[in-house]
């Protein structure tokens, strides 16, 4: 993540998706952790079995999932603590990384077709559009992560034994 | 366009992927327990789909079929998945980091999903042509989201129901699902007259 995100000690959080995390390290004013895993899936541990070493591996998963916070809660390693993010938050990533680039896609598609009748043109158009609509990703992503919209927030610390489906 | 049209009603609702064909059911027990995380894993699905369907129909008329080698379309095929999955987690990552850390965590499962496999193989054996087979795969890939979506949000509401212990949990959500398949089944009866 690039920016931390604003930490809020807001006990209330009435529109917020919670999850605990672990906190694994304090660099100054910013405290990296990562999030516990949850639910009865198991996909993060599970992603660690299905590829070569480095890729895939349990170790980078976790790794790509580490974020930032501001650390204005004075947080130390090892710390659990319960993070939030706004509620919807994962539908609008959803359709700014995927639907967005489909849509341009399609269209594109549609039109090459509608236009030349030919497979090859149509999937060159296909490709183009995708590119196009990956541009238009990136925007919307830059947007909603200037409205705080991809960063978790601090709420408060976790409980003993406390997990988020059961508080 | 009416052909077009059709292609697309009857690959995302009469025969549903998740329901008329029975595809892409560990995802469809194992992430709808929310709705956000459903429509999320839909959303990273169809585009999956959409993509390696794409790259499988050009696999496909230009390497397989000319040189005969339809035998090594399964291997293949997962092949090209297992790429397009890998191309979505790059690209993602690339386009945006934060949200690759909201959204990654669903790719890995995609490459395992049967139902992204299953739309290749039908629309190959469906000899359509590559807009057709497209909007095929989009399509069906649109009805595997709905029914994701449609199951998370019952499923929301059972975990506030009083239900008897022995059915509590996935049970219930079986019998749910049952009636899900059922309620599709009527789809089968639409006539274009």
């Amino acid at each position: 993540m690039s920016t931390p995100a604003d930490s809020t000690t807001d006990f209330s959080a009435p529109s917020m998706n919670e999850g605990i995390a672990h906190v694994v390290s304090v660099e100054g004013s910013v405290a990296w952790l990562v999030p516990e895993q949850t639910g009865s899936c198991g996909g993060c541990a599970a992603s660690g079995s299905c590829g070569a070493k480095g890729i895939g591996t349990l170790a980078s998963r976790l790794e790509y999932r580490r974020f930032q916070i501001n650390n204005e809660a004075n947080l130390f390693v090892g710390e659990r603590v319960v993070i939030g993010i706004p509620d919807n938050a994962l539908i609008k990533a959803s359709i700014t990384a995927y639907a967005i680039p489909l849509a341009t896609l399609l269209l594109a598609g549609a039109l090459a077709q509608w236009r030349f009748g030919s497979d090859l043109a149509t999937m060159a158009a296909m490709i183009a559009g995708l590119a196009v609509g990956l541009g238009f990703s990136r925007v919307g992503a830059g947007r909603l992560l200037m409205q705080g919209n991809l960063a978790p927030r601090f709420l408060r610390r976790a409980r003993p034994g406390e997990t988020c489906n059961q508080p | 366009m009416k052909e077009y049209v059709l292609l697309m009603v009857s690959a995302a609702l009469v025969n549903n992927v998740i329901l008329a064909r029975f595809l892409g059911l560990c995802s469809f027990m194992g992430v709808t327990t929310r709705i956000d995380a459903a429509t999320g894993m839909g959303m990273a699905t169809t585009f999956v789909i959409t993509v390696s369907s794409m790259a499988d129909w050009a696999v496909q008329t230009y390497l397989l079929e000319p040189f005969s080698l339809g035998y090594l379309r399964t291997v293949t095929f997962i092949l090209v998945i297992a790429a397009a999955v890998q191309f979505t987690e790059m690209t993602v990552k690339k386009v945006s980091p934060p949200l690759f850390q909201m959204l990654g965590i669903y790719l890995p499962l995609i490459t395992t999903n049967c139902a992204v496999l299953g739309v290749a193989l039908l629309l190959v054996e469906g000899r359509m042509s590559f807009i057709s087979s497209t909007l095929f795969a989009f399509a069906s890939s649109i009805g595997y989201s709905l029914v994701m979506v449609m199951f998370a949000g019952l499923r929301e509401r059972l975990a506030l129901v009083d239900v008897p212990r022995l059915f509590a949990g996935p049970p219930i959500g079986f019998i749910v699902a049952s009636l899900l398949a059922l309620a599709f089944m009527g789809f089968s009866g639409m006539s274009t007259s």
